[in-house]
């Protein structure tokens, strides 16, 4: 479970500039699972590992919705979403962007059930794992953060242009739909809340899909969670479900062993490595200057960033075609870079 | 103006270009005879030669500004001079493409961005690169010509304007201030060299190679992919190597700066790949008067980093200007470059020099892609000592000789009356003309490779067998058919062939999906619509997207978008394959390929391929 900065909580005292940096915040730390969750899937060979793929891909996915519901938010209240800076890329092995130094280290690391296990599914763990009723309750969760942001939000605060709104027909328009006022704002936020952690009383979201913590316990069990064929009315909710549904395996030989949190400094200079990660590293830098542009200028703009989400994919799967050493090969380091 | 104009900036680097080279086989086409070894690499001459996973990235890597010019004279102080040349910040890097597997000579340049930028990323201009294919591909490498090295000898040319150009703030680069006054309509000209191409699996800069160029100002009413002004031809021999060791090369004289501006920046040989010059002796440029030649100063292309600091364009006399008397003798007569080795007695006759009586023609855009119906709106200059020459009539003429038809591939360039145009065309008073060349449906005469191209080559009207004449300067051209898919269309029905071919030709696909799978489409709906639906200038275009003609692109998308009550798309039911009769081949070209150039395949096997140089006068009198 992420657990989040104290003052990040003390910041939302009601002000319209706290509200702002709240929600940059959430916008920063929304982005910072994304090159974990994608370093995984190009670890996964064409082909291979179908399933497992299929399950990283469809978090990926609303996390990226995430933070287009967190851009449209800040746009919503009036501010300006920052993301085209060094600053915006958080550092990998690191903690997510306003959690606490002591917490989870989140790593760029190839797909495995350790990865999943130490990272993913601490990254998305709710505040009440359903399988977990007696933890102890942390202040500061991702959840609780969202809430927060909720109730501080006040009709008067929507002052931004409706022009700014992303929608897009990539994700369902009862998922994406322009924030222009307090009851539009608080169920996007429960859309974010909901997806990432699902309900107190049930793994799934409002539309029955289930939480990312969820899914990346499918891997975990290595078995699709199905409802409990002998649950009745009384079962209590942590009965309800259980992963004995269609095996999930992961094959170790449909995943390519890149290497464990690259970095920069890592790869000797002139190496094929440091060449493709340049490169790389330069058209995901292109990627958040085309978001800047997406989230404050030109949403139309959303299928170039999808074009480029693309090429990143194509090159990422070709460096992970570099040998290192022994059975080691490259993979990109998500790092600032203006140019090639 | 264009680029090579007193006002311009040199740059070098990097370049890369990473094709997929198993559509470099026409025969790879064929589904009913692909092998899934054809997807190998280098394994042998059946396979998928030396790139078989290419993306089609087309990219600038580490390219800097190395020299700028105002004035004819070097620009020092300028921050111009720190910045860098970089490709796009804003969406997804340039691809470039070959025209078709019998036409890999005009491999263009799609989507890409060009920016001028300082050392910490912050932009001073933009624009965008408009589509143009390489030309005077050579092998430049003269001394590794017998080393087993593929197209890294190669060194091409491209030239083309940017255009939508956005201006940043310039206010602390003069230089940029000036060239931003001195354009046309948002637009620039930007010309480079790419040579010593790395295309060695596993070296870290495999399909990387180099690149220097030269970006200036352009104006209206000029053409965009070549430069009006003195055209110096070389003899080639069989291979279309210069005998003269200098390759062919634009000059224009400056008369504001009293100076001939040539750029030798894909004229002179190398000494190695991606090497410097080759010290060929003394190389000077001269002008014909009466009936000797008259210097007009040396080059010193042997001066260290002498390519990447100019690109290898250099404005003569260096240490003087031109006098009235010369430019008014330059004005009619013949421009050349000779070459002294050393301790060599000075050469009587030339290296390279403008034809007898100085006539050009060129077509300004010289690639089409054509749907049945269609027709290329072909624009042409036609010069005489670089100036427009006002009513020039101009022929034109089927050639095929350019185009590669491998040993028992498809013929190329029937049946010819698929295209139509007029067999000459005059010039206006501005010595411009254009003409269309309109298509009809071939009729599948390649079978298994849609449509059929073609060559048009323009030259001067009545020039005699002998006048030299660039092979490059040809109008290449696409023709596809008409599809007709089955009603209601489905996979089975219609599309799977197109499918399963383009799985064949581009492995890089799997990276995203398998194409030649029902399911695996139905899982990507939503990016495959976008992809099919981009225009072809778009980088996120697929690389079959240009391979497509509109009624393929056309029913697919139908396709696509027409769901059924489950979701996806109309499967319906397998039929037999159908016997694909075989394509008419045969007459290959003249030259014998060892096996080893066969199994690296690229441009050296598709140069060995073309048919040789047609005898252009005798053919253009018969017309």
């Amino acid at each position: 479970m992420i657990v989040l900065e104290d003052s990040l909580f003390h910041r939302l005292d009601g002000s319209i500039k706290g509200l702002r940096h709240a929600v940059q915040a959430a916008i920063e730390l929304e982005h910072a699972t994304i090159p974990p969750y994608l370093y995984a899937l190009y670890s996964i060979k064409p082909g291979k590992n179908v399933e497992v793929a299929q399950i990283i891909r469809s978090v990926v996915r609303e996390e990226m919705l995430h933070m287009t519901i967190a851009c449209n938010l800040l746009n919503a209240i009036g501010g300006t979403p920052e993301i085209d800076s060094p600053g915006f890329l958080p550092k990998y092995p690191g903690p997510l962007p306003h959690s606490v130094q002591s917490g989870l280290v989140v790593t760029l690391a190839p797909v495995s059930i350790a990865q999943v296990k130490n990272v993913f599914a601490k990254i998305e763990e709710p505040e009440i794992p359903l399988d977990f009723p007696d933890i102890v309750l942390p202040p500061t969760t991702i959840g609780k953060f969202y809430r927060k942001i909720s109730d501080t939000l006040k009709s008067g605060d929507f002052t931004g242009h409706p022009k700014q709104q992303v929608t897009a027909a990539w994700w369902p328009s009862d998922q994406l739909f322009p924030i222009t006022d307090l009851v539009s704002a608080r169920s996007a936020i429960e859309i974010i809340v909901e997806q990432g952690e699902g309900t107190t009383t049930s793994p799934t979201d409002q539309s029955l899909e289930f939480a990312h913590y969820y899914r990346f316990e499918e891997i975990i069990h290595k078995h699709r969670l199905i409802k409990n064929p002998h649950a009745g009315p009384s079962t209590p909710p942590n009965k309800r479900y259980i992963y004995r549904g269609v095996r999930i395996p992961l094959d170790r030989k449909g995943v390519q062993p890149l290497i464990v949190n690259p970095a920069v400094k890592g790869y000797p200079s002139g190496s094929a490595a440091a060449v493709a990660n340049d490169a790389f590293n330069a058209t995901y830098t292109a990627l958040l200057h085309c978001l800047q542009s997406v989230f404050t200028v030109n949403p139309q703009q959303l299928a170039t960033s999808i074009g480029i989400m693309e090429s990143l994919k194509d090159q990422a799967l070709a460096m992970s075609q570099i040998p290192l050493g022994t059975n080691l090969y490259a993979g990109p380091t998500f790092e600032y870079r203006k140019f090639n | 103006m264009s680029y090579l104009t007193p006002l311009r900036l040199h740059f070098a680097g990097k370049f890369q270009a990473s094709p997929s080279t198993v559509n470099n086989n026409a025969l790879h086409f064929n589904n009913a005879t692909f092998q899934p070894s054809d997807q190998r690499r280098e394994a042998g001459q059946t396979d998928g030669w030396w790139n078989p996973s290419g993306d089609a990235l087309f990219r600038l890597a580490e390219c800097k500004v190395t020299s700028a010019f105002r004035d004819g004279m070097p620009v020092s102080e300028d921050p111009v001079l720190t910045m860098r040349i970089a490709d796009t910040d804003r969406k997804a890097p340039g691809k470039m493409a070959d025209l078709d597997p019998e036409q890999q000579m005009v491999s263009e340049i799609w989507g890409l961005e060009v920016r001028i930028c300082t050392d910490d990323g912050k932009n001073l201009l933009r624009g965008e690169y408009e589509t143009t294919a390489f030309t005077e591909l050579w092998a430049r490498d003269i001394v590794d010509l017998s080393n087993p090295v593929g197209d890294s000898k190669f060194s091409a040319v491209y030239q083309t304007v940017l255009t939508n150009v956005e201006w940043f703030d310039t206010s602390s680069s003069p230089f940029l201030e000036e060239l931003r006054k001195s354009t046309d309509d948002s637009e620039l000209s930007i010309k480079f060299n790419v040579d010593g191409y790395d295309m060695t699996w596993g070296s870290p800069f495999f399909t990387y190679g180099r690149i220097v160029g030269t970006i200036g100002p352009q104006r209206k009413n000029e053409p965009k992919r070549f430069t009006l002004g003195r055209h110096l031809m070389p003899n080639l021999d069989g291979n279309g190597n210069p005998i003269g060791q200098i390759f062919f090369c634009p000059a224009v004289v400056d008369k504001r700066t009293a100076r001939i501006i040539i750029d030798a920046g894909n004229a002179l040989p190398t000494n190695g790949i991606g090497g410097p010059q080759l010290d060929i002796g003394n190389v000077w440029m001269a002008y014909r008067k009466g009936a000797q030649w008259q210097s007009v100063g040396e080059i010193d292309y042997l001066k260290p980093e002498w390519y990447s600091n100019t690109a290898g364009v250099v404005a003569l006399p260096a240490d003087r200007t031109l006098t009235r008397t010369e430019l008014a003798e330059i004005a009619d007569s013949p421009i050349a470059l000779f070459a002294q080795s050393k301790g060599a007695p000075p050469p009587p006759q030339p290296a390279i020099s403008e034809p007898e009586n100085g006539q050009y023609v060129r077509a300004d855009r010289f690639v089409f892609r054509l749907n049945p119906g269609e027709q290329a709106e072909v624009e042409l200059w036609a010069t005489q000592w670089g100036r427009p020459q006002p009513g020039a009539p101009v022929t034109l003429t089927a050639d095929p000789s350019g185009l590669q038809a491998g040993t028992g591939w498809p013929n190329v360039a029937v049946p010819l009356d698929a295209i139509s145009f007029p067999p000459t065309v005059t010039c206006d008073n501005a010595g411009r003309a254009t003409f269309s060349i309109k298509a009809s449906p071939p009729n599948n005469p390649r079978c298994y490779i849609d449509g059929q191209v073609y060559g048009v080559r323009p030259l001067p009207a009545g020039i005699l067998s002998d006048y030299p004449v660039n092979p490059w300067d040809f109008v290449s051209l696409l023709v596809w058919d008409q599809f007709v898919p089955d009603d209601p269309i489905t996979w089975y029905g219609s599309l799977q062939p197109i499918f399963q071919q383009y799985a064949n030709l581009y492995p890089v696909m799997q990276r995203f999906l398998d194409l030649s799978s029902f399911d695996s489409i139905c899982a990507n709906l939503q990016i495959l619509c976008l992809a099919f639906g981009l225009n072809m200038d778009n980088p996120n275009s697929m690389p079959v997207t240009r391979d497509l003609s509109a009624s393929k692109r056309k029913a697919i998308l139908k396709w696509l978008t027409t769901l059924d009550a489950d979701g996806k798309p109309a499967l319906g039911t397998p039929k037999p394959n159908g016997e694909c009769p075989t394509a008419p081949s045969g007459d290959a070209g003249p030259a014998t390929l060892s096996p080893q150039m066969i199994a690296r395949g690229g441009k050296e096997a598709a140069m060995l391929r073309r048919k040789g140089a047609p005898n252009y006068g005798a053919s253009t009198e018969a017309q």
